[in-house]
């Protein structure tokens, strides 16, 4: 109980942080505008995917998502522990009786409810706009699916920033870890792709061809925005990159028990 | 008479970055503490007392079970259920209040804990609603001292705790640091402040280059030392490690400039 008291007091703190005056407008503008855009009934993307009813104004969205929360968790938690340590607050932290794994808990669980809370307000109100536009929102199912997955995509990204953190002797160190690792996985995820294509004999000059889709699908399972994608995928009948929901499955409980298993590892082992 | 701990031939050296690697992550033993045997007894303030660098923080983060080293008669999780710590110079900031960081102080320990005649203890009754942000570094450190004091500790282990303290307040946390030893809390503290030390403490603790060369109360450590009657904590420094004190200058405080004597351990 004091493990998740403790998460709730580190969550209001992180809400109340200076960095959430950046990151409110930015996904209010980011998460509504993109749903307002969508739900246009002239609205078409460039891939020409059919946008053809309220979970695909969701899916699309996650586009947008993945950009702007993923860099949101970076942002909550880039000094969730160097700061601390900078300060000498995490002497007095690690002090404490309270056991390592329940404290690595309530960090993890702070930061990344600092994150997830502004995105799934936002993500109520872009509900209410797809009700308004097109009078229609994705079914309890579709959504069970969206919140979980978004949740697990910010808890991913929380956990791998604040690795970062706990490794890093400042701050500076810590947010280049942090957006190092963002930019590879949410920019640069197209060269390991293209790269592995080529090595393994499949043509990198059409990146529509079935061959390279199913590659890029099995590669995507190494990246925790690759996963997130296939998460979404298995609500939509229209999109079938080759992928089974077993592996889909798999990696996400992977991407899950491995990066918390690390941090805990190394909150228990942390010396100030 | 009991021990509150006992600590017997401990030892710890901190890892550093080995530059000579080409690999990054590659460390190597750094400096620490060596073979350290000491009893810690209920009701006595131990003043731990030598030059910069000489282990005196890594000792007191030993003992307060930061650092997972064997020798002690109780295990790390026991150590930091009855010790209170207060670190040296901690910036508390943040946008959240005095009393909201204590609670979440609190709430690592599993007691329940008045927080608002903590803060009346330690002078910050007035305080408690201020961001951590506005606070000057006086009331930073009471706050430190109010989160050692949680749960009645057995002992109190404070670094460098009069640092940025006004002489009214030094006066006042000497007082209060009496008071609890009346009360039987042992207390470990180390201070520059030789003044105030040699009239706070019962016994002291003289460490160089992670060894300890003496201890005792102030008259015995000045017998071992062949040391007149009113000589200081300076005075004991100075004929423990070797410096003459007509020569004392900044220059000494250079590692290599400090005589080294070797017990055991690798030497660096």
């Amino acid at each position: 109980m004091n493990a998740f008291s403790l998460g709730v007091q580190i969550m209001k703190e992180r809400l109340t942080a200076g960095r959430m005056m950046v990151i409110w407008p930015l996904f209010a503008i980011i998460i509504l505008f993109s749903t307002w855009g969508l739900t246009d009934e002239n609205a078409s993307v460039s891939t020409g995917y059919d946008i053809e009813s309220a979970y695909d104004v969701m899916f699309l969205s996650t586009a947008f998502v993945i950009w702007s929360c993923t860099l949101g968790a970076v942002l909550v938690s880039f000094d969730g522990i160097s700061r601390d340590r900078t300060s000498g607050v995490l002497e007095v932290k690690l002090s404490q009786p309270m056991e390592r794994k329940k404290l690595a808990f309530s960090i993890l669980f702070g930061h990344w409810g600092a994150i997830f809370l502004p995105f799934f307000v936002l993500q109520c109100i872009s509900l209410a706009i797809m009700w308004f536009r097109i009078d229609e929102i994705p079914t309890l199912s579709n959504l069970f699916l969206f919140f979980l997955s978004s949740a697990l995509l910010l808890m991913w990204w929380t956990v791998i920033q604040l690795l970062a953190s706990s490794w890093a002797n400042d701050i500076g160190l810590s947010i280049s870890l942090g957006l190092g690792a963002w930019i590879t996985f949410t920019l640069l995820w197209l060269i390991p792709t293209t790269l592995i294509a080529g090595l393994s004999g499949v043509g990198v000059d059409d990146l529509n061809s079935s061959e390279y889709v199913e590659l890029a699908a099995i590669v995507d399972l190494f990246s925790p925005n690759g996963v997130y994608g296939h998460l979404l995928e298995m609500s939509l009948d229209d999109v079938d990159r080759g992928m089974s929901p077993l592996y889909i499955s798999i990696a996400a409980i992977l991407w899950s028990i491995i990066p918390i298993h690390l941090f805990t590892r190394r909150i228990e082992r942390l010396q100030p | 008479m009991e021990t509150i701990l006992t600590l017997s031939e401990v030892s710890w050296r901190h890892k550093v970055r080995d530059f000579s690697s080409w690999k990054p992550w590659a460390k190597r033993d750094g400096a620490g503490i060596y073979s350290i045997n000491m009893e810690i007894k209920p009701g006595t303030i131990l003043g731990l007392i030598g030059p910069n660098g000489a282990g005196k923080t890594t000792l007191m983060r030993a003992i307060c079970g930061l650092y997972d080293c064997d020798g002690f008669n109780k295990s790390c999780e026991t150590r930091r259920i009855e010790i209170g710590y207060m670190p040296e110079q901690v910036r508390w900031e943040g946008r959240i209040t005095v009393s909201q960081a204590l609670k979440s102080i609190a709430m690592m320990r599993n007691e329940t804990i008045n927080v608002e005649d903590l803060v009346q203890t330690v002078g910050l009754a007035s305080k408690s609603d201020q961001m951590l942000d506005n606070l000057s570094q006086g009331m930073r450190q009471r706050l430190s001292l109010a989160c050692a004091l949680f749960g009645n500790p057995k002992l109190l282990v404070m670094d460098e705790p009069l640092n940025g303290l006004d002489p009214l307040a030094q006066r006042a946390f000497s007082n209060l640091l009496k008071n609890l030893a009346k009360k039987g809390v042992a207390i470990v503290i180390s201070s520059h402040q030789v003044a105030d030390l040699e009239s706070l403490v019962d016994e002291i603790a003289l460490l160089h280059q992670g060894q300890l060369l003496i201890e005792g109360s102030l008259t015995i450590v000045r017998k071992k030392l062949d040391l007149k009657e009113d000589s200081g904590i300076v005075e004991m420094i100075c004929s423990a490690t070797g410096i003459d004190p007509e020569e004392i200058s900044l220059e000494l405080s250079r590692d290599n400039m400090l005589p080294f004597k070797h017990i055991g351990g690798e030497e660096e």
